[in-house]
């Protein structure tokens, strides 16, 4: 009788395990995931007719890997190593990370003594480790061309930069001008009061809670308050001082005019919440829908959020567009005529492992992109990408994009990185999220971010 | 001769056993004791020695033992919830009523699913569903995401914990009731014991290897717990539910201080090994024969 029940459990129990490996191989259909390699839709077509660029024939036969840390152009690298492979002879081969830190995986990767020739890495670790593993890029041809996007460490250039991606309040225009009834200059909004004024008309005429923030610890703890730093005076430069002048304690955050003033837009925005209920509650993918809907017209965040808004039904003949983060009321302030466009992602060579050859591979891989006609529009087209080289002619199609690219060739965008340790995101995040949810006060949260660079040695 | 036979088994049984248990478990042991006294930082050519200066840096770190005292909280609910729960279950279960087969396989299938999934799938029930039963109820407890409050998260986690492990464990002890000899059970019926005399003294004394596997289990796994943590809750709101082996995650990798992250690593093995072990030997010295 007990044989014959276990029997029967087992057989049970071992239906089950298949029926839930079946159910876990499919796909859960209620997140989208914002780094869905098979996002990429219609490509446009590449002319690969003329090209000038001169390829180095010693090195035809090398293979070379690259390891993507930007899951949503895989498939459009990969292309690109197909054409880089058919006109000099070297082999790439792309390997994504999925699920690791950019960084974890490259720990693992070096520890097996398998590193990739090239890697697309954050600036925080490029900096761990260029100057251990990286190739000295400083003479490098590209360099004059994407000149005011590089990262430099002890005066050495080790990383070519893949991206400018930048980031301010998103708007709908349309839904804007649906609402008002009028056509909308985004060029008229020029101070925080403004903006107010705006915010509540919109109010007035039906959007009850017009604006997007998203809870995620990334965009409280890295793209709104690192506008304490960058727009110090704009420059990569003044925004590290900010830094170390916290750090050393000459710089009271209390009596620090862009602390209280990013903390005014800040709890303009908040007010403005249209998850203001339940801010921690706010769902990312809701929030391009409700940019896309109509629900909301303003949505802090970055040009990264293009495929989240497609997804929501957003098509490229829509019109969005950014706003600056208004930080005061002075019209002429830099702050509130320009948004951040910075260079992210940066790209570096192993001088480690990888042979001389292989090296010459990889480095003649980032100049053909910067410098030979198939390269220059696949890094636009294929990835939909704005490069930070002047020399490249093509313009990204999708609104978020083109609205940064010609704001950077407007001069109407200012470019400061500033270099921060890479758990600041995480910490002062989680800060963020309390003065967010209202459990903490301004003075808290100061207390927080002097705690936390306190702390940094 | 015996003895010679006896070298010769140990070798073809047991070296192979035994190297692969040194190669993966006691050298990573000792490599990772090691790493504790070293500045590396994963991937530098180079490890300088540095004392105990990483060890200070966990005395410092007062995050770590604010994470440490909410996953013993943390633990002291799931491993009583669990337990007795799945006890309760598992007697249940055992008397014979209809449909048993079916109810066991549907409180084990929860613990079929991986934990990463398993906390997405409840995020979208606390975040989405229990909101929207709020919004068109009205009902208070619905009203805002369980997860954006930092008490209704760590309920959270302890629900979603519980939910995932009681299954196994109602397996254990759906086995340990079987074992039960129906003969001392009629004879303790005959004795006149019943209800709960029976459960006390002659149920719960038989059934206590099962208990002393199903608490070691559910005490190391929760110590331990990572998965579910990660994905239901991420450490949100504001880190207030953070447990200590992610704490230990994001010190090494995020904050990058391997050496500090090492240590805590260590704290925390020895803590889990000490209550492990003190349980384990508690709850043996209990075990009777039938």
């Amino acid at each position: 009788m007990r044989k014959k029940v276990m029997a029967r459990l087992v057989s049970v129990v071992l239906i089950m395990v298949l029926m839930m490996t079946m159910l876990t191989g499919c796909r859960f259909g209620f997140a989208s995931d914002p780094d869905d390699p098979n996002a990429e839709e219609k490509k446009e077509p590449i002319d690969t007719s003329t090209d000038t660029f001169e390829y180095d024939a010693s090195l035809n036969g090398t293979n070379i890997t690259l390891l993507n840390t930007k899951a949503e152009i895989q498939v459009a690298l990969e292309e690109m190593g197909v054409e880089y492979e058919k006109k000099s002879g070297v082999h790439v081969e792309v390997m994504p990370v999925s699920d690791d830190s950019p960084y974890t995986k490259m720990i693992s990767l070096y520890n097996s003594g398998n590193p990739p020739t090239i890697a697309i890495l954050d600036t925080t670790d490029v900096i761990a480790l260029a100057e251990e593993k990286g190739v000295d890029m400083s003479e490098e041809k590209w360099v004059s061309e994407a000149e005011g996007y590089l990262t430099k460490i002890n005066g050495k250039i080790y990383s070519f930069p893949l991206c400018i991606e930048g980031r301010g309040i998103i708007y709908n225009k349309t839904v804007i001008e649906k609402a008002l009834g009028e056509t909308f200059d985004p060029a008229s909004i020029t101070t925080l009061d403004e903006f107010q004024a705006f915010l509540d008309r919109l109010v007035e005429n039906g959007i009850e809670k017009p604006v997007s923030m998203a809870k995620e610890d990334w965009s409280l703890g890295a793209h709104h308050l690192q506008y304490i730093y960058e727009t110090y005076d704009g420059t990569s430069e003044g925004a590290q001082k900010v830094v170390e002048e916290i750090k050393a304690g000459t710089l009271d955050l209390n009596t620090y005019n862009r602390m209280s003033e990013f903390l005014d837009i800040f709890d303009v925005l908040k007010e403005y919440n249209v998850a203001k209920g339940d801010p921690l509650g706010a769902d990312y993918d809701e929030m391009a829908i409700d940019l896309a809907d109509g629900k909301t017209a303003f949505w802090f965040n970055g040009n990264w959020a293009w495929p989240n808004l497609v997804e929501a039904g957003a098509e490229e003949t829509d019109e969005y567009g950014f706003l600056p983060y208004f930080m005061n009321n002075d019209k002429e302030d830099f702050a509130n005529q320009m948004i951040q466009g910075a260079p992210s992602k940066q790209v570096m060579v192993d001088r480690q492992i990888a042979t001389e050859k292989e090296q010459a591979a990889g480095r003649q891989f980032l100049n053909w992109i910067v410098f030979s006609e198939i390269g220059q529009q696949m890094l636009v087209k294929t990835c939909n990408i704005i490069p930070p080289f002047q020399n490249n002619p093509y313009e990204p199609s999708d609104p978020l994009s083109r609205d940064i690219y010609e704001k950077v060739h407007a001069q109407k965008a200012f470019s400061a990185s500033v270099i921060v340790p890479n758990d600041h995101w995480a910490v002062l995040g989680a800060a963020m999220q309390k003065y967010l949810a209202g459990r903490s006060d301004r003075r808290e949260l100061m207390e927080s971010i002097q705690d936390y660079w306190d702390e940094q040695e | 001769m015996k003895s010679k036979n006896n070298g010769k088994d140990f070798c073809m049984f047991a070296l192979p056993g035994m190297f692969c248990f040194f190669a993966v478990v006691i050298v990573p042991f000792i490599y990772g004791v090691y790493l504790t006294f070293t500045d590396w930082n994963g991937v530098a050519t180079v490890k300088n020695f540095v004392g105990f200066k990483n060890f200070g840096g966990v005395v410092k770190d007062a995050q770590f033992w604010s994470s440490l005292l909410l996953t013993f909280k943390y633990v002291i609910f799931v491993v009583i919830i669990v337990n007795v729960l799945a006890f309760a279950i598992a007697y249940l279960l055992t008397r014979g009523m209809k449909g048993e087969n079916f109810f066991r396989a549907g409180f084990f299938t929860p613990n079929l699913i991986g934990g990463i999934v398993l906390g997405y799938i409840w995020q979208f029930v606390f975040s989405r569903v229990f909101v929207s039963i709020g919004e068109s109820t009205g009902w208070k407890l619905f009203e805002v995401s369980w997860l954006s409050d930092p008490t209704n998260a760590f309920i959270a986690l302890v629900v979603v914990s519980v939910w995932q492990l009681s299954g196994y464990m109602i397996l254990i002890y759906v086995a340990g009731f079987m074992g039960l000899s129906e003969d001392v059970m009629e004879a303790a019926s005959i004795d006149g014991a019943s209800g709960f005399v029976k459960l006390k003294s002659i149920i719960m004394p038989l059934m206590m290897s099962s208990i002393t596997i199903c608490l070691f289990l559910t005490l190391s796994r929760a110590f331990m717990v990572y998965d579910v943590n990660l994905s239901l809750t991420a450490g949100a709101p504001y880190g207030t539910t953070e447990m200590a082996a992610m704490h230990v995650y994001e010190k090494a990798f995020t904050s990058r201080q391997f050496g500090v992250g090492q240590s805590e690593a260590l704290i925390l093995f020895i803590i889990v090994a000490c209550i492990s072990g003190i349980q384990v030997y508690l709850t043996k010295r209990q075990e009777v024969e039938a």
